[in-house]
Parts: C-alpha cells; sequence; structure tokens
C-alpha cells in the first residue's frame, strides 16, 4: 500500500486444511458427545457398561473428556487458526507439507486416544491421561504446527498482527509449556510410566496444566477466532482496540497462576491456594473483556442476529463464555469452594464452558464457513435454527440439572443433626437424593447431541450443493519493516514499568509483616509513575503497534508474560520441596473413630510414611486403570463434617510416594483416603464383584472381571526400580523379592477370604486392589503369615 | 453508558476494522477492584495472619463442637469419651496446663517427657493410658511410686482438667525417659 515498490501478487489460501480440520472437528464432535451420552446414561443406569470392562465410566469418561477438548475443540480451532491466520497475514501457509502433517498427526493422535483409553491406559491426570509415547507424538505435531504458524507469520504480506494472531501466538507458546512440564515421567514399559512427581508437587502441576488447558486451548484459540469471525459476520468494526490489547495481556498473564484453585482445602500450601484464589478473582475482568469485545461488536448488527443462524451461535456462544468466565471466579472464592468442589456444579460450570462457548462457536464458525469454502449457501437456514434452539434448550437442562444437584450435593454432605453429628452418614443418601437431576442432565445431553447432529447434516448437505474451493487474494509485498526493533521494544516504558509493578507485587507477596508496607509503597509508586508517565495511555497503543509488526519480540513478550505465574507457584514448591517435610509426620490413623480422637497414641513406627508393598503398588496401578479417581477423590478436607465421615483430614506427608497422586476432582462415590481397615476384605471383595450387595444404590460399575484377570508378575520388579529412581525408598533386596512378597501378600488376603468360604485367587487383580485399598491412609500391612501373627 | 465517540483506526484485516472505544467504568472498577481486593486478602490472610488458615479455622470448629458436646453430656458419668472431648476444647486444656506447669513438672518436666517420674508423651504406661486410667491415677497417686494424691488438693474439675491436659502429650513422643510400663 505504502511503498512504491510495492508489487501486486495474485494468490491461493490453503482451504483444504481448514475443510479437513471442519469435517475432523464435526466426526469428533459427534463422538465426544456420544461417548458422554453413554457415560451420562451409565450414572443413571449403572448396568449400561454391558459389564464390559471397557466400557466402564471410569475408563470412558477420559475418553468423553479428552474427545471433546482435543478432538472436537482442537479440530475446530485448528480449522480456524489454518483459515484466518492465511487471511490475516495476507499468505498461503508456510508449509502445505506441515500443515498436512499437522492434520494427520493431529487424527492419529485421537485414534490412540481413542484405543488406549478405554483399554486402561492411562497416566491418570484429568486431560493428561495419554500414555506416554502419545504425549511424544503430541509434542512433535505441536512443534510442527508452531513452525508452520511462524514461518507463515515470517512471510507474512500484513504489517501489523491483528488480535486473532495475539491470541494464537499465546495458544501456541503456553501449550507446549504446560504440557511438557505436567507429562514429565518415567517409563516402566511401552505403555506405562510414573509421574515424575508425587503427591502435592504432583497436583499442583497437574491442576497448573489442566486450568491452564482451559485456558490456552479453549480459550485463547477461541477469542482469537471470536475476533475474525464476529466482526466478519456482523459486518462491523471491533468494539474497542485498546480493551483487545488491555484484556490481552491482563488475561494471559492472570490465567497461569489460577490453577491451584483445584485444590483449595486440600493439602497444597495455604499461601498457594490463597495465590489461586486471588488470581482467578483478578481474572474476572479480563475474561469479561473478551466478552465485551464480542457482545459489544454486535451493536448495529442486532436486528441480524433474527435472521442470521451464524451470529445467534455467537451471541449466545459469548453469553456462555461471559457466564463461565465470572462463575470460574466465584468457584474459586475458597468459601463457596468449600460448598462446590469434588460436586456436580463443577460438572455444570465446564459443560457451560465447553459446550455453552466452545460448542457454540464452533457451530457458528461452521455455518459460516462451510458455504463459503464450498461457494455455496447454507442448505438450510431452518435446520441452523432447529440446532440452535434445540441445543441451548438442551445445554441449559444439563446446566440447571447439575447446578441444583451439586449445591444439593455440597448441602447433604454438610448437614449436621441437632447434636452436631451429621444427618446423612451413608453417602448413598446424598445419591439418591439427586437420581432424577441425572436423568435430566441424560435428557439435557441428549438434547444438545441431537443439535449437533442436525448441524452436522446440514453442513454435509450444504457442502454436497457446492464444490470445494480455495480463497484467493491479491496482496501487496510487504516491504522490509524499519521499525524499532527488539532490543528497543523491550527496554521501552511499558514493558520496563510493567515488569517493575509485578516486581514490587512479589515483593507484597513474600515480604514480611515489617516489610510489606515498604514493598507496597513502592508498588504504588511505580503505578502512579505509570499512569502519570503516559505508560498506559495513548503512548502505549503507539507502542503497542509497534510490537505487533514485530512478531518475534511478541512472541517473547508473551512467553515472559505466561512463565511468571509457572515460576512463581511451581519452584517453590515442585523444585525446592520446601512445604513438605519428609519426617516425621503425624500420625495416620485408620478409622474415623480413632482418628477424630486427635490425642490417640502412635508408635515410632507409624509415623513416617514407608512405600507401597509390591502387591499394593500393582493394586494402585489397578485403580488408576480403571480410573477410580474419576469418582473417588483420595483427600479429604479441614471440615468437620469430613472428618466426621471420612476420618482425620489429610495431610500432604501422606503423599509422599505417591507417583501419581490420586486425589481426584469429584465425588460421585465417596472419598477413600482413609478407607484402609474399615472394612473387613470380605466387603470389598462382595463390593468389588457387586456394589449394591454391600451398598445398596449405589451406581458404581462391577468389577468381576478383576476376580479372574491375574496380575503380570513381571512387571513388579521394573515398576519397583522406577519407583526407586524416582525417590521412593525400596532397598534392593525388597525389589528383588518384590514377586515373593507380592505372593505372599495375596495368599494372606486369600486365605483371610478363604476362611470365610470365598475362594479368591490370591494372583488375581482383585487380591491386588484389595491390598491397596486397604492399605489407604495408613501404615503397612503385614505382608506374610508369620508378620500378621505377630501383630 | 458507552461512548459514542467511536473511532474507526486506520488498518484493516482482511476487510476487519476496529474501533477504540475506551474501556467502560464499569469494567475498570471490577479490574481495579479485584487487584485491591487480592492485595487486601493477600496481607490480612498471608502476610500479616489476621484471618486463620483452614486448618487453624478447623481446629476452632473441632474444639467448639467438643464444647457442646460436653456441655450436651453435663451431669452424666465422667466416661473416656467426656475426657477426651475435654482435650480438645482449649479453655479446659489450658487450666490444665497451668495446673500441670505449677505442680506436676519438677517430676514429669514441663514437656512431660520425664525425670523422676515416667515420660508421659510416649505410647507406655505403668498404670494405664486409658482417659479414665489416667485421670485415676492422678487422683488417687500411687503413694509407692512418690505419685501425689492430687485429688486430696484439687476440685474433681481440676483433676478432670489435668487428665485432659496429659492426654494432650500422649503420643508426642519426645525423647526423654525411656518407656516404662506397657505399650498401649
Amino acid at each position: 500500500m505504502e511503498s512504491q515498490s510495492a508489487e501486486t501478487r495474485q494468490i491461493v489460501y490453503d482451504d483444504a486444511i481448514t475443510r479437513a480440520f471442519i469435517w475432523a472437528s464435526v466426526l469428533f464432535g459427534v463422538v465426544a458427545l456420544l461417548v458422554g451420552v453413554l457415560v451420562a446414561t451409565q450414572l443413571v443406569f449403572w448396568q449400561a457398561n454391558a459389564g464390559i470392562s471397557w466400557l466402564s465410566f471410569g475408563r470412558l469418561r477420559p475418553l468423553h473428556t479428552n474427545a471433546a477438548i482435543f478432538a472436537f475443540v482442537g479440530n475446530m480451532m485448528f480449522a480456524g487458526i489454518y483459515y484466518t491466520t492465511q487471511r490475516l497475514l495476507k499468505t498461503r501457509m508456510a508449509s502445505d507439507m506441515l500443515s498436512w502433517v499437522n492434520f494427520w498427526g493431529w487424527q492419529a493422535i485421537i485414534v490412540a486416544a481413542a484405543v488406549s483409553l478405554p483399554l486402561g491406559l492411562t497416566q491418570s491426570k484429568e486431560y493428561a491421561e495419554l500414555i506416554w509415547p502419545i504425549d511424544v507424538l503430541v509434542a512433535i505435531i505441536w512443534v510442527v504446527f508452531a513452525v508452520n504458524f511462524f514461518w507463515t507469520l515470517a512471510i507474512r504480506n500484513e504489517k501489523n498482527l491483528y488480535v486473532s494472531l495475539w491470541f494464537y501466538i499465546a495458544t501456541i507458546v503456553t501449550i507446549p509449556v504446560l504440557y511438557i512440564v505436567n507429562n514429565l515421567q518415567l517409563p516402566t514399559s511401552f505403555l506405562h510410566s510414573y509421574s515424575i512427581y508425587a503427591g502435592v508437587q504432583d497436583a499442583l502441576v497437574q491442576w497448573w496444566y489442566g486450568h491452564n488447558a482451559v485456558g490456552f486451548f479453549l480459550t485463547t484459540p477461541i477469542l482469537g477466532i471470536m475476533y475474525y469471525f464476529i466482526p466478519k459476520a456482523a459486518g462491523r468494526p471491533v468494539y474497542s482496540y485498546r480493551l483487545s490489547v488491555v484484556h490481552f495481556w491482563a488475561l494471559i498473564f492472570l490465567y497461569i497462576w489460577a490453577g491451584p484453585h483445584h485444590l483449595l482445602y486440600t493439602a497444597l500450601p495455604n499461601w498457594a491456594q490463597t495465590l489461586g484464589m486471588l488470581f482467578s478473582i483478578m481474572l474476572w475482568a479480563p475474561s469479561w473483556g473478551g466478552m465485551l469485545n464480542g457482545l459489544l461488536t454486535l451493536r448495529g448488527a442486532w436486528d441480524k442476529l433474527r435472521t442470521d443462524p451464524v451470529l445467534k451461535f455467537f451471541a449466545v456462544a459469548v453469553t456462555f463464555y461471559g457466564m463461565s468466565t465470572f462463575e470460574g471466579p466465584l468457584l474459586s472464592i475458597k468459601s463457596v469452594n468449600g460448598l462446590a468442589h469434588y460436586t456436580d456444579w463443577i460438572i455444570a460450570h465446564v459443560h457451560g464452558g465447553t459446550l455453552g462457548w466452545n460448542g457454540f462457536m464452533a457451530a457458528g464458525m461452521f455455518y459460516w464457513l462451510i458455504p463459503r469454502l464450498y461457494r455455496t449457501k447454507l442448505w438450510s437456514r431452518q435446520w441452523a435454527d432447529a440446532h440452535f434452539w434445540t441445543s441451548t434448550f438442551g445445554i441449559l437442562m444439563y446446566i440447571v440439572a447439575m447446578w441444583i444437584s451439586g449445591i444439593n450435593q455440597g448441602l447433604y454432605w454438610r448437614a449436621l443433626d441437632g447434636e452436631g453429628f451429621l444427618l446423612y452418614p451413608d453417602f448413598v443418601e446424598t445419591l439418591l437424593s439427586q437420581r432424577i437431576l441425572y436423568h435430566m442432565r441424560l435428557l439435557g445431553g441428549v438434547i444438545y447431541f441431537s443439535g449437533l447432529i442436525v448441524m452436522a447434516i446440514n453442513l454435509i448437505m450444504t457442502a454436497r450443493t457446492g464444490r470445494a474451493v480455495n480463497g484467493e487474494a491479491s496482496v501487496v509485498a510487504l516491504p522490509r519493516n524499519t521499525g524499532p526493533g527488539f532490543a528497543e521494544l523491550v527496554r521501552s516504558k511499558p514493558v520496563v514499568i510493567s515488569l517493575l509493578i509485578i516486581l514490587a507485587a512479589v515483593l507484597v507477596g513474600v515480604s514480611t509483616p515489617i516489610t510489606a508496607p515498604a514493598a507496597l509503597a513502592v508498588g504504588v509508586l511505580l503505578a502512579v509513575a505509570a499512569i502519570i508517565g503516559g505508560g498506559l495511555g495513548g503512548g502505549m497503543e503507539k507502542w503497542h503497534s509497534l510490537l505487533e509488526g514485530r512478531p518475534l519480540t511478541f512472541t517473547v513478550l508473551t512467553l515472559v508474560a505466561i512463565l511468571i505465574g509457572g515460576v512463581a507457584e511451581l519452584i517453590p514448591t515442585v523444585v525446592l520441596r520446601s512445604e513438605v517435610p519428609d519426617v516425621p509426620v503425624p500420625p495416620m490413623s485408620a478409622s474415623p473413630e480413632t482418628s477424630s480422637d486427635a490425642v490417640s497414641a502412635a508408635t515410632e513406627s507409624e509415623y513416617k510414611q514407608k512405600p507401597y508393598s509390591p502387591l499394593e503398588l500393582i493394586g494402585r496401578d489397578i485403580y488408576v486403570r480403571e480410573g477410580c479417581y474419576n469418582c473417588h477423590s483420595q483427600m479429604i478436607r479441614p471440615f468437620r463434617f469430613e472428618t466426621l465421615r471420612y476420618g482425620d483430614y489429610s495431610r500432604a506427608e501422606s503423599y509422599i510416594y505417591d507417583h501419581p497422586f490420586q486425589w481426584g476432582s469429584k465425588r460421585t462415590g465417596p472419598d477413600l483416603h482413609r478407607l484402609g481397615g474399615k472394612y473387613p476384605n470380605l466387603w470389598h471383595y462382595l463390593h468389588m464383584r457387586d456394589p449394591r450387595n454391600t451398598s445398596p444404590g449405589s451406581i458404581m460399575p462391577e468389577y468381576r472381571f478383576l476376580t479372574d484377570k491375574k496380575i503380570n508378575l513381571r512387571v513388579i520388579e521394573p515398576k519397583m526400580r522406577a519407583m526407586k529412581k524416582l525417590g521412593v525408598p525400596y532397598s534392593d533386596s525388597e525389589i528383588e523379592g518384590g514377586v515373593e512378597t507380592a505372593r505372599s501378600q495375596g495368599a494372606l488376603i486369600a486365605t483371610d477370604l478363604a476362611a470365610q468360604d470365598i475362594t479368591l485367587d490370591p494372583e488375581s487383580e482383585l487380591a491386588a486392589l484389595i491390598a491397596y485399598l486397604q492399605r489407604l491412609g495408613r501404615g503397612p500391612q503385614p505382608t506374610t503369615l508369620e508378620k500378621a501373627q505377630g501383630r | 453508558m458507552i461512548s459514542e465517540k467511536d473511532i474507526v483506526l486506520d488498518h484493516n484485516y482482511d476487510g476487519i476494522q476496529e474501533f477504540d472505544n475506551r474501556l467502560p467504568n464499569w469494567w475498570l472498577w471490577i479490574l481495579y477492584g479485584s487487584v485491591v481486593f487480592g492485595l487486601c486478602y493477600w496481607l490480612f490472610y498471608q502476610t500479616y495472619g489476621v484471618g486463620d488458615a483452614p486448618e487453624v479455622r478447623y481446629e476452632k470448629v473441632i474444639a467448639r463442637a467438643a464444647e457442646e458436646q460436653l456441655a450436651r453430656m453435663a451431669g452424666q458419668e465422667r466416661t473416656d469419651e467426656s475426657l477426651l472431648l475435654m482435650a480438645k476444647v482449649p479453655a479446659q486444656v489450658d487450666a490444665g496446663r497451668a495446673l500441670f506447669e505449677k505442680n506436676c513438672v519438677e517430676c514429669h518436666l514441663a514437656d512431660g517427657s520425664g525425670k523422676i517420674g515416667p515420660n508421659l508423651t510416649d505410647g507406655s504406661w505403668i498404670h494405664g493410658g486409658k482417659p479414665l486410667e489416667i485421670r485415676h491415677t492422678i487422683d488417687k497417686g500411687v503413694p509407692a511410686k512418690g505419685m501425689v494424691a492430687w485429688g486430696r488438693q484439687f476440685s474433681p474439675m481440676k483433676i478432670d482438667q489435668l487428665a485432659a491436659y496429659v492426654l494432650t502429650l500422649k503420643g508426642k513422643n519426645l525423647p526423654g525417659k525411656a518407656p516404662e510400663g506397657e505399650p498401649e
């Protein structure tokens, strides 16, 4: 435009890649929701798994979440990024080959996940369940995507980067940081590994990842997509550029700190919990900045909402985004979280985000893109309207059911009678009280799902009436950028002042009661100086527009912004391990009766956490494989209503050998942290074979197949060696005798059961699982007959 | 509410234009307000510790519940359970500690680890470690071994408080006099 030497060229965009990702997203969206409907059915009719191990809830729920996030939204995200990036940069993607490696690699990952998760191959870290070979593939494919993207930035024919691209950059640099740090693991075989972190550290890293997967996979790229498609579809300018700038930087800087809000009232150090809560509250405004820019861009186009299905979907999507990002900070307030954690309220929250915000954004984008990508008109507006109304109704029904159910659970669990004891001591009572809501959830889910099917048909019919065409544009080659370089931009006032303010805030955070006022004063002075100096006024916009012309500088600053929070929270807890004393630890009592007795005596041996016996370790891996953590927590919070029900509250020291942690995030069933010794082996045997035998009304699947399946004794030694490498103090003789010890402990359980006329193979998986369950929350259990009699 | 001084910035990305509306005041209030709230909350709970950490609050809740339960049990016979409840009520334990520090430290030391008298923090008991047994030992004493029968000097209530305090020493396992008697 500006340069006289510029030449005009005709280019063709690669839209085939967008089409491919859209169809993949539609296909896997249907699959993800179908699995969702199936698991929701199992919560109403436990028989719905047909007694098949790979259809049980604990194995399918990870498939549902992973498919919804990475397959449905993931493919939609790639479709949006590939389509918009080319147009916003006025160039074709740098490498078609890399684009297609990205596409097929991603689909291979999805297929691998769809096979491995039902088989019980899992790391058990939520939304990071995939086993290590698939993790490696994810990392490689992401690098391919990143290289292609940044290469395209380098060859762009547009001077500055539009706001969508900022969000894409934040996504592309943050996801690998999260993914790699959380997936550091020590393989014991091609299909199995142990997380290198244990207990509290593992929990913190996992939820730093888990929360930011929501932030940087389900939020930032979709905001980028919103910033392209809403102004396009509405034919209106974006509401406010400066709001884009402020909310972008605030969002990515603050998001990364908020992970610990998943661990409120747990054994995580309190300072980290508080940080998680406060940064979540501070995230409210930056998130709403995105909502405002989306909704207010529709000003002057509201009348089009009546006729244009695309805008309808976008408007509802952004509304759901606003609702979820208000609900998130609300749920992060400690006292609210005390009620809502482990309940269905959280399920309502995540579905509002994924089905409401992501699902409706996807639908709007598909309805806008498919007619254009096939140069035709939408096959049926009525069908699109039908999709809109069924899905809106379905999601609302789902969310309302889960809200009521969640609050109901929270209140049932904490209800005390006039004498200060549990009003509903039997966990099943709560479950029975909300059965109708589980039916309602299933119905809402089915209705939403039927909307998706309507969409799929509409999109396919649309594509059939047209033919695939690729977008074209005439572009003017970009003259060399002669603006300020990297060093100049990084040394500029906005960066320096922002960093100083962050530094002052960190100083306040770590200061003692005496130094706090000084640190606070410095922070206020800096903020005032920034405002007076115009660092946040007009000068800032000019500076930012220079920054938009410098993708490398932009990327580096983005990386710095997202690293600060992670470093501040992870380094003290994970690297320094300063928060978890190894020894001595408080006594761990077996049963609620003795544990509520705060002055019970404990012998010296019970003071130290001891590693799991070989059989318990194998049993624990079965617990992980079956996905028990999807319904059972192992983390008792310091509330009286929890300690009355489950025993003394959980402490960090109990988990120092737990690779990976099994705290869970949801209690469809009761907490298990202090289950050991609560019931005899016979109870566990009967319960695992038919949960309703011992707990009438339970909706837990039957685990009969564990009786017939033999444990693999050969894996004991390599697993123990791996654990030793991770710091679990197994001696060499313990490792060498591992198989023998496992056999004798299994025999002990079998003998105990035999005395009650039950025959159980001592080398069965059920024996191992019982050994693990009986160990939960207490010290070492006898592994040989002599020890058992010696007690 | 919304400024209509919309300025279309002079750039254009694939046909997309941008206004440069100022940030809504109410939005800025949420932004700044949440930051200020965060700072105040941090100072209140973390830096100055004015507010209770979850564990501290839990202990208070447990103490109040024990106190209420004791009140409900008032007039009933003294039991192991009632003494254990008492050991969870800070006011009772503090009263017991005061008595202990005045009368018992010569033989048992201030931390209870034992000198002339046995170590009260280990798991071994010469005359029984159950709450009522401990109370009985304090009340009637063991004259043969030099343990005073405190029941002659103090009211039954004070003996209860002493027993409650001794119960809080149980299980601390401090290094001191070697274990004597039977492990519990």
